[in-house]
């Protein structure tokens, strides 16, 4: 049933397509399609000037074969259309942009799809003005003549309708799939906290109630002081220790935002209990790591919403962005060293044997280096 | 559990003998090295193989019928080929890491239940009736997915590796576990069915402000991560199957999103939801873990991408040479998350010189790719090692490269070049050398 209500609804929207782009013409505005534009201009130049960028220019786009610019990499889909003789026209182009994937599967173009017919009117208008070419030249047209705006318009308000259809039974823009999640839904998972604050409920905490609450419930992993049992975190200390042999890792020493503190506690803390915890007592806990940290000084300390962002954590400053390229090993990309790449015999330097701390082979409770 | 094997002897159990003489025999048929064939056909000679003159048991019952196994298990005589773990690693074993056999397994695809498992909250178990996907934040539509709505979706089959970011990381200071089990086992690669993300972004409406995308997982952990849009509308897959049947439990069962050539921890398993943002949200595990600590005591982030990079399976620590001298197939794992691989050095003398290795198998972009170097070994000492180079242009280092670039606490990322020292008698060991 849902099967049949889906290619219905496909060759609806490919029989009155080019009914519609047809009007565009007549129809469409200019000026409005400057605007819908604004959702092809993160990948789309046209104008003076214009540069290929994610997706190819667009000046002079109509009359240009599918594929066929210069100097941009399609996919091979694309070019095959156009080998096959895509012509980019409004009729073309109207098809095209209301579902790009219907009409050339494998086109790289990732933008789902102009839903509204006036968008799609409006937005070939705002290209034409970049075209020599009107965009309404090479097919032979015979919907072109005969019917009047209004027609058009009942046709177009008619045909869609077994895509509205299928939405209905989905919720979804393309495939009609899923259904709308409800307020209380997105509410129920949507618990992240960014370091900006989005997220942060109403609530707050003292350090002397989070250090109750950690006690109670963290203090078995993490030490009283935060000082970490056994191999558990450490959360506490640690300070001036990045650049020593063995650095340690904590919230004062090394994370970069407060917020971190707050998301991670309240989506997976106290381990093997997550969620179990209260907004409050998220707050409070998170004030008592602070003060752990010697971040803060009063037991009377209150966090909450409020003053959360004025808090800010020593580190943040000290991460800096993806720069393995400029690593001179990686930098070099040469052709490597082949022969005699070494002026001596190359000689052991050291045995992991000695340490012996692979599984099975005796003492395997003393390596170095844990991961978590 | 004990691990004869991992101690760097050669084995003790009894198929490893059985090899031998059969390994001996098959020399002797291809010619084997003249000398060697010489010297051991008069002992071979002497005594038929009793396997082949006396009739065995298998050759004359009945074995089982079928369904004697409705899903069916490897042999009873490779129960060693399992994943293994390191108990000093970590606090506990519901948020831990073990190690896939990449010694006992050939080819590019790993077997589904050899696959290393990296859990922060142990293993959900989700029926795929309770399961369900969300996607909220910056999109037209939020909506919500079943399995069944997630299977109607245009799906895709792509091979690709997924690596820990870890992995090699207790090898930063130097050689300390001895076998590749353990020290590149943060890997496998295997055959993925899923739908594109972009279709299921594009299904909710992404509006023009969204630049971000953070997974986020059902389990206890509910592991979150922030990718760049651009990555998300790119090649990621949000996959049901591994290999041909159901991900398994410990793979994320039922859905687990797909990262192809990024760093494993991003592949959300369990996924049940997905937000999309403006910004990246600088959840635990890019801010405390998988940063890149610098000597400087500057941090990187969002270090996404695996760089190139191979280790040589066979011989190692846990494989050593039974056969004694002769030819030798050198073998071993090669893979780029910018890539493909497109070529393979191995050095018998600890990088001094260099052959290119022949690939064999697939060669797909962010796959494992698989390398042969066939030698007549002569029975001298090797200090063997691997490089790999992506169709990017860029080689592996040697691990001193990256201690000089990074200092040696940076734990992830660590793709320099492997040595393992085989010893006269076969046996192998992790090493440094310079």
């Amino acid at each position: 049933m849902s099967k049949l209500l889906k290619s219905l609804s496909l060759t609806a929207a490919l029989l009155s397509l080019p009914v519609l782009a047809t009007s565009a013409l007549a129809e469409g505005d200019a000026v409005a399609g400057k605007k819908v534009f604004k959702k092809c201009a993160a990948c789309h130049a046209v104008g003076d000037g214009a540069k290929n960028k994610v997706g190819p220019q667009l000046n002079d786009i109509f009359g240009r074969t599918a594929g066929g610019l210069d100097g941009y990499k399609y996919s091979k889909a694309m070019i095959k259309a156009g080998e096959e003789g895509l012509v980019w026209d409004n009729e073309t182009m109207g098809t095209y942009l209301k579902k790009p994937r219907a009409m050339i599967k494998g086109t790289k173009m990732a933008f789902a799809g102009l839903r509204k017919d006036k968008d799609l009117d409006n937005v070939i208008a705002y290209l034409a003005t970049f075209s020599a070419e009107a965009p309404a030249s090479t097919p032979s047209d015979d919907s072109a003549a005969a019917p009047a705006p209004e027609k058009t318009e009942t046709a177009a308000a008619s045909k869609p309708a077994p895509a509205a259809t299928a939405s209905e039974a989905g919720a979804g823009k393309v495939f009609g799939l899923g259904r709308v999640a409800t307020h209380e839904e997105v509410a129920a998972w949507d618990i992240d906290i960014r370091p900006d604050g989005a997220g942060l409920p109403v609530g707050s905490g003292t350090v002397a109630v989070g250090e109750e609450l950690f006690t109670d419930q963290c203090a078995v992993c993490h030490g009283d002081f935060g000082e970490g049992v056994g191999r558990w975190p450490v959360l506490a200390g640690g300070q001036d220790t990045l650049t020593e042999e063995r650095p340690e890792k904590t919230i004062g020493s090394y994370w970069p935002y407060l917020s971190t503190v707050y998301d991670y506690v309240r989506r997976a803390m106290p381990y093997g209990n997550a969620r179990s915890l209260s907004d409050d007592d998220v707050y409070a806990i998170t004030a008592y790591l602070l003060y752990l940290n010697d971040l803060v000084d009063d037991e009377d300390f209150k966090l909450s919403d409020k003053n959360f962002l004025e808090v800010r954590l020593p580190n943040e400053e000290n991460f800096i962005a993806d720069d393995r390229e400029t690593e001179a090993h990686f930098a070099s990309k040469g052709e490597p060293c082949m022969e005699n790449c070494t002026d001596t015999p190359v000689e052991i330097t050291m045995h992991a044997l000695i340490l012996d701390v692979t599984p099975g082979s005796g003492d395997d409770n003393a390596g170095a280096g844990a991961v978590d | 559990m004990s691990d004869k094997k991992a101690s760097g002897q050669p084995p003790k159990d009894s198929g490893p003998d059985m090899n031998r003489r059969t390994l001996l025999k098959a020399g002797l048929a291809t010619g084997g090295a003249a000398a060697s064939a010489a010297a051991l056909s008069g002992a071979a000679m002497a005594d038929s193989d009793r396997l082949i003159t006396e009739i065995q048991d298998w050759n004359r019952y009945l074995g089982d019928g079928v369904q004697a196994n409705p899903y069916g298990m490897p042999s009873e005589f490779e129960a060693h080929v399992v994943r293994r773990d390191v108990e000093w690693l970590t606090a506990s074993t519901e948020s831990s890491i073990n190690f896939t056999p990449l010694h006992e397994l050939d080819g590019i695809l790993t077997p589904n239940g050899l696959c290393f498992e990296r859990h922060h909250g142990g293993v959900a178990e989700i029926s795929p009736a309770d399961h369900r996907l969300m996607i909220n934040g910056l999109v037209d539509t939020p909506l919500v997915f079943t399995m069944e709505d997630l299977k109607r979706f245009p799906r895709e089959n792509r091979i690709y590796f997924l690596e820990c970011a870890a992995n090699s990381g207790m090898e930063w200071r130097g050689a300390q576990l001895n076998g590749c089990q353990y020290t590149h086992g943060m890997i496998h690669c295997v055959m993925y069915t899923g739908v594109p993300l972009k279709y299921l972004l594009e299904e909710a409406g992404v509006k023009t402000t969204g630049k971000w995308v953070m997974p986020e997982g059902a389990d206890s952990s509910a592991m979150t991560r922030s990718i760049p849009m651009e990555k998300a509308l790119d090649d990621c897959l949000v996959a049901f199957k591994m290999n041909g049947e159901a991900l398994r439990p410990e793979q994320g069962y039922p859905l687990r999103l797909v990262v192809p050539g990024w760093e494993g921890n991003m592949w959300v398993k369990w996924l049940r939801r997905l937000e999309v943002g403006d910004q990246p949200w600088h959840q635990r595990e890019e801010t405390s873990k998988y940063t890149d600590l610098l000597a400087s005591g500057k941090a990187r982030r969002f270090t996404w991408v695996m760089d190139a990079k191979s280790v040589v399976t066979n011989p190692s620590p846990q494989a050593p040479i039974t056969h004694g001298k002769g030819p030798l197939v050198i073998s071993g794992v090669a893979w780029s998350g910018n890539g493909k691989i497109t070529r393979v050095d191995v050095s018998i003398d600890g990088g001094r010189n260099w052959k290119t290795a022949r690939l064999d198998g697939p060669s797909l972009p962010k796959a494992m790719h698989r390398f042969y170097l066939d030698i007549d070994w002569d029975g001298s000492e090797l200090l063997l090692q691997s490089r790999a180079m992506d169709e990017e242009g860029f080689f592996q280092p040697t691990k001193d490269e990256l201690r000089i670039a990074r200092g040696e606490n940076s734990i992830y990322h660590n793709n320099g070049i492997q040595t393992w020292h085989v010893k006269g008698d076969g046996t192998v060991e992790n090493v440094e050398v310079a």
